[in-house]
């Protein structure tokens, strides 16, 4: 990882990434929707509501791996002062949280066909709506901070500290009787039949290329609107 | 030695006490945060008569049985142990809501034992597949109520 | 049909969500690159 502390060097590998990983990642998910939508089968229980899954799960697999993501980031932060480290947290947030939303927006649009209900407090929805609000905790934090002029550690203690929600929103359906389902995809195996299997982990994939893509894009605009405000403080000096 | 390895060291020992903490928390929340009660908890200790609450199991198959003024429902709950609840609801069953399958029922305990229900949430289980896969594999939603 | 409709409410959300966050992220990074750019050139 230490190869990409220097910005300079990091944005040589950032500028010609961004592109290739947002165009593969809308074509992987226009494909996927469109299998998801017109060619997979309906689910011999819920019809053709299952159609939803196919942004739900790369929703929510996106909302939980934007705050791994954030916690990584803050370990270096904290422990090795790494210098993108802050960066690379701050510019995870805002789509982690968009993100977030969606596994929640269609969750609930999935629940009333299904269930009966748009929302229940059981465990799996509580801790994923939890997440959502420690997203933007997160992010007004940071931003507090940011205009103090501040070096980001009580947000990167945030980040860490914050990361402890994402064990319960993945055993929440184990530990606690819940009205959400169990898991569905293992590591051994999944109960998903392969041709509603195949177009998901495609979403998934295109999702998290596109999750990619706006990180790098959100990265690369903070560190130009660094760089522009180290030069007028110079100039100003 | 090194200040980065005495950071390293504090923000372990910060974590350790953190997951402790979540861990104690969600050992004492176990019972509470439970969404619904299975017929399995409530044998030999009933809930009180009354008292809103939730159950949920499997529909036992062969015991829904529909009223003659066409709303009142009857059927029972089950789960992996011998205990059952009798059910009765009077409202529109959800779409999904069948025979052998999960369900969740919102409602009071009358002092007879039978659950009235204001509400019943279909629960859906972790299998997914096409109709024409589902043919002779029916029968395969017995496992253990979660 | 009746089930459609949750499904397209769903993707209708998703995919403007998606295109928002995309829209807006491009267009801050391109502004703020300018603004880089720019300001070297007048050094």
């Amino acid at each position: 990882m230490h190869v990409f502390a220097n910005p300079a060097r990091f944005l040589k590998i950032a500028r010609p990434l961004t592109p290739w990983l947002g165009w593969g990642g809308g074509v992987l998910v226009a494909f996927a929707l469109f299998m998801g939508l017109f060619v997979a089968p309906p689910d011999y229980l819920q019809g053709d509501s299952v159609r939803i899954i196919y942004l739900h799960v790369p929703a929510a697999w996106l909302g939980m791996a934007g705050w791994a993501g954030i916690a990584v980031a803050s370990l270096m932060q904290i422990v090795w002062r790494h210098p993108l480290a802050a960066v690379a947290a701050r510019a995870i947030a805002v789509p982690g949280a968009v993100f977030t939303f969606i596994c929640l927006a269609t969750g609930s649009l999935w629940g009333r066909p299904t269930w009966g209900t748009y929302w229940q407090w059981d465990g799996r929805m509580t801790s994923m709506l939890v997440l959502l609000f420690l997203y933007v905790g997160y992010i007004a934090l940071g931003e507090a901070d940011r205009e103090r002029g501040g070096e980001g550690r009580i947000t990167a203690i945030f980040g860490l500290v914050g990361a402890i929600n994402l064990p319960v929103i993945h055993y929440s359906v184990l530990w606690w009787r819940t009205l959400h389902q169990g898991q569905s995809i293992g590591l051994t195996g999944s109960t998903i039949a392969a041709p509603m299997l195949w177009p998901l982990l495609v979403s998934a994939l295109g999702f998290s290329l596109l999750f990619g893509a706006i990180v790098l894009m959100r990265m690369r605009a903070m560190l130009a609107r660094q760089k522009v405000e180290a030069r007028l403080r110079r100039a100003a000096a | 030695m090194k200040r980065k390895n005495q950071r390293l060291i504090l923000l372990i020992l910060a974590a350790v006490a953190v997951l402790a903490a979540t861990l104690l928390a969600i050992w004492g929340l176990r019972d509470r945060a439970s969404y619904f009660y299975a017929p399995g908890d409530l044998a030999g200790k009933p809930l009180p008569v009354d008292q809103a609450v939730r159950i949920g199991g499997m529909v036992k198959k062969g015991s829904v049985r529909h009223g003659k003024d066409g709303l009142t429902v009857d059927f029972v709950v089950r789960d992996e142990t011998p205990s059952t609840i009798r059910v009765r609801f009077r409202k529109i069953l959800p779409d999904l809501f069948q025979e052998d399958s999960g369900v969740v029922a919102e409602g009071r305990f009358q002092p007879d034992g039978l659950f009235v229900a204001d509400e019943i949430l279909a629960k859906h289980d972790e299998n997914y597949m096409p109709p024409q896969l589902d043919a002779g594999k029916h029968e395969h939603k017995t496992g253990p109520v979660r | 049909m009746n089930r459609w409709a949750f499904v397209i409410a769903a993707y209708a959300v998703a995919l403007l969500a998606t295109l928002a966050l995309i829209v807006w992220s491009y267009a801050a990074m391109r502004r703020a690159e300018r603004e880089a750019e720019a300001l070297r050139g007048r050094e």
